[in-house]
């Protein structure tokens, strides 16, 4: 397998594209539960957690861009496979693509839960699932710019959600803002790491990075994208702490959604089916990237088309639908999804980053030492 | 290859037409639901409670546009499902506009039947809450022809009104919710009553927890929307002794006093008003309460040497003090019934630091505060009158 990959001129992508590309992978399912996940640790100061996720966020991109940058035009699995041979490489290759197959399982499952508490109590699984799955598909067999238009479109489309949220906040109260900085330094750190689950999706970047044509200009969009993302989520947590009391945002499973309950326009007066349905455009690119980023590792590992990874991909997903049944469940399988995602998005490439930037010094040195002997 | 992508697109176009187009998902016909636009609760005895529903039908054959349905259940679920039994239609609580409780059921305390609202995604976070002044289901029985409209509407429309003319404190679901969640703030609902067959408020109940505490009457209100409200518009009768008037008092050329009234009325009408509480003393809990407000003068029982600036001053002094007594004296009543709808506790949270309180521990402390009253009113204009 080629560390490196070039793809045709055709299918690269402006690098302006990886601020809608970051910003809508980031932006999910997750969102929509944020506020109230951070509040649980860390109580009237999730917003700070919040924030400070995004400035830890923004550090591992740095890692992540600069790590892409000691090579030509890598990916994660080239890169695993030139630092850690063949075998170990594949394997975390696989393990990776795993990793990814899950994110965009709990995507797919947290929304159709969404749907079904909100709009359609008896709707099957299966079928929004399959509905969903094959709209994927059918983005993943058009391409990375098909995604990528996806994910620009998406941005484009809810950008206004953000608006609406200003509606809640003439009903808010700012005194449950105060005092600032009540919980300890402990509780923030770790709010920050409850927002795991909504942060992720940066990690994208690992795989789209060969297909970005001005590769120099790659890091100032990444950060613009991340930036744009935290102040969104932010805001909404801050919304959420003025608009809803402590003890009933602790008992609220999407705040974000309930919020938009208050919305009342004249000639629609529930606003919020309106949010859940665009909350599908919302979460649209991210499973898109999600599949194609893990079927692309399936072409890369085995050598094989990346069609046939979508489908096996996509088979399999549907059929882990069919397993859970219900709300436990899914809290089960998202908190370890999102455990997995602290360590697979945050801590393990900065890591990996290290680990090539050593390897990279080494091998300069030892090239230096070639020329002069 | 070509061929391949074609027929997955037909596929797609295929199953997505089958699944979009309602297998599996309920069809909700118009003209078959009955929109349930108010809900009432009794209490009926232990562990039963007695719901009636207004139900608004849009069948343009039916002569009634309304139906009321009363049963008795445990919960709200089952209320709805023997209500259900009763009527050809399918009942939908999308189109809610109100729900009353019984005075008896608020006393009991009314959480555990608005919890049922909280959790179910179809109703709506603007429902109004009301407390009836007897049983809720006489006046989700009113007759219909005299008020004209559907009762939900009708009660939708009555306090709307009145909290847009900021005559009252907005009773939605959101805000008894947000109000009752704050461990440092209490819920507030406006109490209905038949008046000669017509439903009209007759009060606030206050609660302590979720349960009535006391009550305020209508002419009390004006000051507790003064404490918790940017204030816009809203007048306030206020009551003064003629005597200490009477040098500012025009008798018009000799002409008398005028019988009708022995007293002196003030009437203001607030343009603008701001109110600061704030947390001046940690340890013995000491408030001070700022009202700033400009008004206007709109009716005076005598006439009054207005074009002065010292008696302006003067009036503009005997409003304030009045008005201190009066918030002060309503800060009070609030402290002796254990209510505290102005959101002193929150105030109080957001300047101390450390274990956030419950509730509890917040009305031990608050039966010990105190409070100063500092009313500042601008007299802006007179109408156009001096």
């Amino acid at each position: 397998m080629k560390v490196n990959l070039h793809p045709k001129e055709g299918l690269l992508i402006n690098a302006f594209m990886l601020f809608f590309i970051i910003h809508s992978v980031q932006v999910g399912v997750g969102l929509a539960g944020l506020p109230r996940v951070v509040y649980l640790v860390a109580k009237h100061d999730a917003w700070i957690s919040v924030f400070l996720a995004g400035m830890i966020t923004s550090i591992v991109l740095i890692f992540m861009v600069q790590m892409l940058k000691q090579y030509d035009s890598a990916d994660l699995y080239g890169i695993h496979v030139d630092v850690f041979g063949k075998w170990a490489g594949q394997s975390l290759n696989f393990i990776y693509m795993i990793y990814m197959t899950s994110t965009f399982f709990i995507i797919l499952m947290n929304y159709i839960e969404i749907v079904q508490v909100w709009i359609f109590p008896t709707l099957p699984t299966w079928q929004l699932s399959l509905v969903l799955i094959l709209i994927v598909i059918y983005a993943v067999y058009g391409g990375i710019r098909v995604i990528v238009g996806v994910a620009f479109f998406s941005v484009i489309g809810t950008v206004w959600l953000v608006i609406v949220l200003f509606v809640p906040l003439q009903f808010g109260d700012f005194t449950h803002l105060l005092p600032i900085l009540n919980v300890n330094a402990k509780q923030l750190v770790m709010g920050a790491q409850s927002t795991t689950l909504s942060m992720l999706g940066f990690e994208i970047i690992m795989f789209v990075y060969p297909f970005v044509k001005e590769k120099h200009k790659s890091m100032l969009f990444v950060q613009i994208g991340n930036l744009f993302t935290t102040i969104i989520f932010t805001l909404a947590t801050l919304i959420s702490i003025v608009f809803f009391a402590s003890n009933s945002l602790e008992k609220t499973i999407w705040p974000v959604l309930s919020m938009f309950k208050i919305v009342r326009l004249p000639n629609l007066e529930r606003f919020e089916f309106i949010a859940v349905s665009f909350w599908m455009l919302i979460i649209l690119p991210n499973m898109c990237f999600y599949l194609w980023a893990a079927s692309k590792g399936f072409s890369r590992i085995l050598g094989k088309r990346q069609k046939s990874g979508v489908w096996i991909i996509a088979i399999v997903t549907f059929a882990a639908t069919f397993l859970i049944k219900s709300r436990y469940q899914m809290n089960t399988i998202t908190d370890v999804v999102a455990k997995l995602g602290f360590y697979f998005a945050f801590c393990y490439p900065v890591l990996l980053a290290m680990i090539v930037f050593i390897k990279k010094w080494f091998k300069r040195r030892g090239d230096k030492h070639a020329e002069t002997q | 290859m070509q061929k391949r992508s074609k027929w997955l697109k037909i596929a797609i176009v295929i199953s997505s037409f089958c699944i979009l187009t309602s297998c599996g998902v309920e069809t909700k016909q118009l003209e078959r639901l009955g929109l349930i636009t108010a809900i009432g609760f009794d209490l009926k005895k232990e562990n039963e409670i007695n719901g009636t529903v207004a139900v608004s039908k849009f069948d343009p054959m039916a002569k009634v546009m309304t139906n009321v349905i009363s049963a008795n259940a445990n919960t709200l679920q089952t209320l709805r499902a023997e209500e259900n039994l009763a009527i050809d239609q399918r009942l939908e609580m999308g189109q809610l506009r109100c729900v009353i409780y019984s005075k008896e059921l608020a006393e009991k305390g009314i959480i555990q039947l608005v919890n049922a609202l909280n959790r179910d995604p179809t109703v709506g976070n603007m429902v109004y809450l009301t407390i009836a002044e007897e049983d809720a289901s006489s006046i989700i029985k009113m007759d219909e022809k005299k008020i004209k409209v559907n009762i939900g509407t009708y009660l939708y429309n009555l306090i709307r009104q009145n909290v847009e003319r900021e005559l009252l404190i907005s009773p939605t679901l959101h805000e008894f919710n947000h109000k009752f969640f704050d461990n440092g703030q209490d819920p507030v609902l406006p109490i209905l009553q038949v008046k000669k067959d017509k439903v009209a408020i007759s009060g606030v109940a206050l609660f302590n927890d979720d349960k009535l505490a006391a009550r305020l009457s209508n002419d009390k209100l004006f000051y507790l929307k003064l404490l918790t409200d940017e204030y816009r518009t809203g007048s306030k009768e206020l009551e003064f002794d003629r005597e200490e008037f009477s040098n500012i008092i025009n008798t018009q050329g000799g002409k008398s006093f005028g019988e009708v009234y022995n007293k002196l009325f003030l009437s203001i009408d607030t343009l603008r008003s701001n109110t600061k509480i704030k947390l001046v003393d940690k340890k013995n809990i000491r408030f001070k309460v700022e009202v700033k407000m400009d008004s206007r003068l709109l009716e005076t029982t005598n006439y009054l040497e207005l074009g002065k600036t010292a008696n302006m001053k003067f009036i503009e002094k005997k409003v304030n003090q009045e008005m201190e007594k009066q918030i002060k004296k309503l800060l009070l009543f609030f402290q002796e019934k254990k209510v505290d709808p102005v959101g002193i506790g929150n105030e109080y949270m957001a300047h101390v630091r450390g274990k956030p309180m419950t509730q509890k521990e917040w009305k031990e402390l608050y039966k010990n505060a105190k409070f100063d009253v500092q009313v500042k009113n601008t007299i802006a204009r007179t109408g156009t009158m001096d």
